[in-house]
């Protein structure tokens, strides 16, 4: 019965109505529009709260009514709502009426990674003055290793997707219009005490984290490029709390 | 029909620790609200005097991030208790068993005053609707609900509330009443109840049955807990409809219902339940503190009369 029930909330199929206790069509459907409302505007609502910032792009009434077809096709898998919206940037990137905007199926996508990585398991981080003792500790500083937490990610968009985001939710500092979308950015995501953090940087920056996570050493972990400054990018990885070990490698 | 052995009836873990035993008494005592992120900061701040705080399980689930940290602050200062909202204990396919499994994960942790969940369902079909969608009153659901809760008590080994849900239409093949299927349904698992009063005047106004009726047919033996929430009307012009909205305060016609439960149940645990358009964590404090003062004098009363 439950087939039909479900077919009823999510379609306008009318087979379920006979299970309704009402004196007419009209009633019945009264009734069940009570549950069809409560379905897509709390699901609705749950994908405003997932992706605030794709919705303030394209507008509170473009991003609902989107929302709501996308709903009704794709309910969620889950009962965690948080985790609801996994292939809603595929689904943006078919939707015919967003193709205007290419890349916000990305931003879609960046949205969603960032919370799951806020949801996703802490890992100590070391402070400043651990990872120069570590560094002050060897004579040969290339033979270190230095871990980031196996949640990391580097993404790679032909937009300028994460100066959007950050522009989102720098209160006012930066605004989205002043944000060239057509720059393509290298974007580091990485969890920061409670909260997933984005970092825009650069290809070289890039190239060395990627290298970190996959347990490189220094020396095998910089990049071939002049413009790469060692001493600069580990400042950078020390205040954004990535590094969670820094180990030796013994070489023979 | 059940397969669990349950004698006795799933006594909750005997942990007789001084926070412990004082975190209980709290819990009977002093009414409790919803805890919310938008409250987490201040409660740590200020300590807000209150009986304890309800988390859905839902939302709780994950490995890190600010909700576990904040509950694991929380919780060391209140009791609490978990309410879960996906289990979907009327639903026609088994207990999704991983779900169940990081939930009973939870139920575990927290070591909750209680746990509860609905008599609805909302998964199917590996969808989940996020509704608590209502069940047809008749020995076939019975007997699957039963199932359930008997796989769920033996999964987590503690005894679960099942909430009376709110809802907005019968069912024609329906046999027997809501208080019916409730009575049979403890009476088969030994789980408890959790007695929505608001849920009762939502469901009752909107099937034209008199909430009085419905509760003093209630089960009220197994209620552990009650939950207060307000409620919305529909705005379509065919068949007036109360929804279960938990976006406004307690309504009168909700205090009144309680007040006369409380006169059938005796004193018992109390949530201000609140999801939406949440107010200054004050306004649900005030309303915690005025369910406080119905119980005292619903208790009083109860006291003089067994004294005459």
């Amino acid at each position: 019965m439950n087939t039909q029930f479900k077919a009823a909330l999510l379609t306008e199929d009318t087979r379920f109505y006979e299970e309704i206790k009402a004196p007419s069509m009209e009633e019945q459907e009264i009734r069940l529009d009570v549950y069809r409302n409560n379905i897509t505007v709390s699901l609705v609502e749950a994908l405003c709260d997932i992706f605030p910032v794709t919705q303030t792009l394209v507008g509170d009434d473009f991003f609902r009514a989107m929302a709501r077809i996308y709903v009704l096709n794709n309910p969620p898998s889950s009962p965690i709502i948080r985790e609801y919206g996994q292939n809603f940037s595929d689904f943006v990137r078919n939707f015919e009426p967003a193709q205007s905007l290419p890349y916000l199926p990305d931003l879609a996508a960046l949205e969603h990674a960032m919370l799951t990585l806020t949801h996703s398991e802490e890992y100590e981080t070391l402070d400043h003055q651990v990872v120069s003792e570590a560094f002050s500790s060897v004579e040969n500083p290339s033979i270190l290793s230095l871990c980031v937490p196996p949640t990391t990610q580097i993404l790679v968009s032909p937009f300028a997707i994460g100066s959007l985001y950050q522009a989102h939710f720098s209160d006012g500092h930066k605004r989205l219009n002043q944000v060239d979308i057509t720059k393509n950015e290298y974007l580091l995501l990485v969890k920061s005490h409670l909260y997933a953090q984005l970092h825009v940087i650069n290809k070289e920056e890039a190239i060395f984290v990627k290298n970190l996570m996959q347990e490189k050493t220094l020396e095998n972990a910089i990049p071939e490029s002049d413009s790469f400054d060692l001493g600069e990018t580990l400042a950078k990885l020390i205040e954004w709390k990535i590094l969670t070990n820094i180990t030796q490698i013994q070489t023979k | 029909m059940s397969n669990v052995l349950i004698e006795p009836k799933h006594p909750q873990a005997e942990d007789t620790s001084p926070v412990s035993s004082s975190f209980a008494s709290r819990f009977m005592s002093r009414s409790g609200i919803s805890l919310k992120p938008a409250y987490y900061q201040l409660i740590l701040a200020s300590f807000p005097e209150i009986g304890f705080f309800e988390i859905h399980a839902e939302n709780y689930l994950s490995k890190g991030g600010p909700a576990r940290h904040y509950l694991d602050l929380i919780r060391q200062h209140y009791p609490i208790t978990v309410h879960g909202v996906g289990l979907s204990i009327g639903g026609e396919h088994s207990i999704d068993q991983q779900h169940l499994e990081r939930v009973s994960q939870l139920v575990n942790e927290v070591q909750p005053q209680i746990f509860s969940e609905h008599l609805a369902w909302s998964s199917h079909d590996n969808s989940f609707l996020n509704d608590l969608l209502p069940v047809a009153y008749d020995e076939v659901t019975l007997r699957r609900v039963c199932e359930h809760i008997d796989h769920i008590q033996s999964h987590a080994k503690r005894q679960v509330l099942i909430e009376n849900p709110s809802t907005y239409f019968e069912f024609n093949r329906s046999k027997m009443s809501e208080t019916d299927f409730l009575t049979e349904m403890v009476k088969r698992t030994g789980c408890g109840l959790l007695l929505d009063i608001n849920n009762v005047e939502v469901s009752c106004f909107n099937h034209g049955h008199d909430p009085y009726q419905y509760l003093n047919n209630f089960p009220v033996s197994a209620v552990k807990q009650m939950h207060l929430a307000g409620h919305t009307t529909d705005q379509n012009t065919v068949v007036p409809l109360k929804i279960d909205s938990h976006d406004e305060p307690v309504s009168q016609d909700v205090w009144s219902l309680y007040q006369h439960t409380l006169s059938l149940t005796g004193d018992c645990p109390t949530l201000i339940e609140r999801d939406g358009n949440l107010p200054a964590i004050e306004e649900l404090l005030a309303e915690a503190r005025f369910a406080d003062k119905i119980r005292q004098t619903v208790s009083q009363e109860i006291i003089r009369e067994h004294a005459i």
